[in-house]
C-alpha cells in the first residue's frame, strides 16, 4: 500500500484518513493540520521524509503562476526544502492542469458556465489556470485578489491588468510571512466580519464564485442568492455552511472520498507517486493522461435539495 | 545617515508619485488614514494624511495616528525614494510599523504599486 500524507498549516480539526484505490493500487491518504504552527509543520515534514511515498503541502502555496511567470513564496519554499527524499508537492502543478479541465467540463457538459457568466475569483494568482480558463471561455470575471488579500476595493477585470499588478506586487509580497496574506490555523474557522460586510456586494453580484475555499468561506456574506461555488477541499461542515448561506451548487475540482474532497496538494501527491517521475520532469500532459485514466470528474453537489 | 531634509524630500517624491496615479486614488477612496513617519536616529517626524483617495504630507506628528512607521533615517529615505521595498527591512526588524495588520498590508501594497517593477 502506498502512503500519501498532506501536512497542512490549516486547522487540525480537518484531519482525516481514508483508503482509496487508484489503477488497482491501494492508497492510505491522510491529512495532518498544524493549526498555523510553522515549526510544527517543519518537524512533521522532516519526520515523514523518506517514510512515505509522497507528501502534499497544504494550507500554504509554494508557487504562484501568472501567465508564464512563477513566483515562489518564501515560507512555502522553506517547508518544501525541509524534505530531501520523498517527493513533495503543493498542488500548483495539478491546479494548472485539472482546474482548466474542470472549467471546460462545466462549460461543455453542464451548461453551468457560459459566455457572460459573472464570476468572482476571490483570489486568482493561486489558481491562475482556472482564472485564465474562465476568461478564455468568455465569462465576465472579477479577479478579487486586491479586494480580499489587501482590503483594496478594486476589482481587476482583465488578465492583462492582473499580470501587470502581479508583476509589481508578488515578488515582494511572496517574501512576507505567509500568515499576513492568507488565513492560516484558527483564522480558517472564522469569518472576517468587517470584510464580509464591506465586500458582500462582490459575492452577491456574482453567479459563480471560484477559488480557494478558505478564502471563499472567510468572506462569504449571508443571503447568497443561489450562486455556484467552484472550489475544492470541502468537508461535510463546509457543505452545511454553504447550504445555510444560500448557495445553490457546489462544484469541487477534486473527487469525493468519504464525504470530502481533498486539496489539490493531496491529489497531486497521489498522482506524482503513481507517475513515478521527479516533480520537475512531470508535464501537464502526464497529469492529463493520468486524470483521464483515473476518470477524474468534478463533483457537482446540489445544495438546494 | 539621512538628514531630516532628505526624509522630507523622499516623502514628497512618494506622495507626488502616489497622487499622480489615478488608479491608486480610485483604489483608496475608502481608506482615510493618518500615517506617522518617525526616524530613530535624527529628529524627523512627518505625517501623511490619506483622505478621499488623495495623500497629503505635513511635518510633525498628530495625536492617534492609524499607522506609525519607524526606522532609521537611511532606511526611511530609501523606502520612500523607492530605492528599496519595505519587505526586507520589515522582515528583519529594521522597519517597524504599528497599526492593524490589515492596514499594514494595505500600506505595503500601496508602496509596491507605486514602486514595484
Amino acid at each position: 500500500m502506498k502512503r500519501v500524507v498532506s501536512v497542512s498549516l490549516g486547522s487540525s480539526k480537518r484531519d482525516h484518513k481514508v483508503y482509496a484505490d487508484f489503477l488497482g493500487e491501494k492508497f492510505e491518504i491522510s491529512r495532518m493540520g498544524t493549526d498555523g504552527n510553522f515549526d510544527r509543520a517543519l518537524e512533521l515534514l522532516q519526520d515523514l521524509d523518506g517514510k512515505v511515498d509522497a507528501i502534499g503541502l497544504g494550507g500554504i502555496d509554494v508557487y504562484l503562476f501568472v501567465k508564464n511567470k512563477r513566483y515562489a513564496i518564501k515560507d512555502g519554499l522553506r517547508l518544501m526544502e525541509a524534505v530531501q527524499v520523498t517527493p513533495i508537492v503543493d498542488g500548483s502543478g495539478l491546479k494548472n492542469t485539472l482546474e482548466r479541465e474542470v472549467v471546460r467540463v462545466l462549460a461543455d457538459e453542464t451548461g453551468h458556465l457560459k459566455k457572460g457568466t459573472k464570476v468572482l475569483m476571490v483570489s486568482s494568482v493561486d489558481r491562475f489556470g482556472m482564472a485564465e480558463a474562465l476568461t478564455e471561455m468568455g465569462c465576465d470575471v472579477t479577479f478579487g485578489d486586491l479586494i480580499f488579500t489587501a482590503g483594496i476595493p478594486y476589482p481587476i477585470k482583465t488578465v492583462e491588468e492582473l499580470e501587470e499588478l502581479a508583476g509589481r506586487i508578488l515578488p515582494e509580497i511572496s517574501q512576507m510571512p505567509f500568515h499576513m496574506i492568507y488565513p492560516t490555523g484558527k483564522k480558517q474557522e472564522t469569518q472576517d466580519e468587517d470584510k464580509v460586510k464591506k465586500f458582500a456586494r462582490y459575492y452577491h453580484d456574482a453567479e459563480v464564485i471560484g477559488g480557494d475555499f478558505h478564502l471563499i468561506r472567510r468572506f462569504m456574506p449571508d443571503q447568497m442568492n443561489r450562486q455556484i461555488i467552484l472550489t475544492n477541499t470541502t468537508t461535510l461542515d463546509d457543505i452545511e455552511f454553504l447550504r445555510k448561506k444560500g448557495v445553490a451548487l457546489l462544484v469541487t475540482t477534486t473527487p469525493e472520498y468519504e464525504g470530502r474532497s481533498f486539496g489539490t496538494n493531496v491529489m497531486e501527491a497521489v498522482l506524482v507517486s503513481i507517475i513515478g517521475k521527479p516533480w520537475n520532469d512531470i508535464t501537464s500532459k502526464d497529469y492529463l493522461d493520468l486524470l483521464l485514466q483515473l476518470n477524474f470528474r468534478p463533483r457537482i453537489l446540489d445544495l438546494k435539495a | 545617515m539621512a538628514t531630516h531634509e532628505e526624509i522630507t524630500e523622499s516623502l514628497k517624491v512618494f506622495t507626488d508619485n502616489y497622487n499622480k496615479s489615478e488608479r491608486l486614488k480610485i483604489m483608496n477612496r475608502d481608506w482615510d488614514r493618518v500615517v506617522e513617519v518617525k526616524a530613530t536616529d535624527v529628529e524627523s517626524e512627518h505625517t501623511m494624511i490619506l483622505k478621499d483617495g488623495v495623500v497629503s504630507l505635513k511635518k510633525g506628528v498628530v495625536e492617534n495616528p492609524d499607522l506609525t512607521v519607524i526606522s532609521d533615517s537611511e532606511t526611511l529615505a530609501d523606502i520612500f525614494y523607492g530605492d528599496i521595498t519595505p519587505t526586507e527591512p520589515y522582515n528583519n526588524g529594521t522597519l517597524r510599523i504599528m497599526g492593524s495588520e490589515d492596514d499594514i498590508i494595505r500600506l505595503d501594497f500601496i508602496s509596491l504599486l507605486i514602486w514595484g517593477e
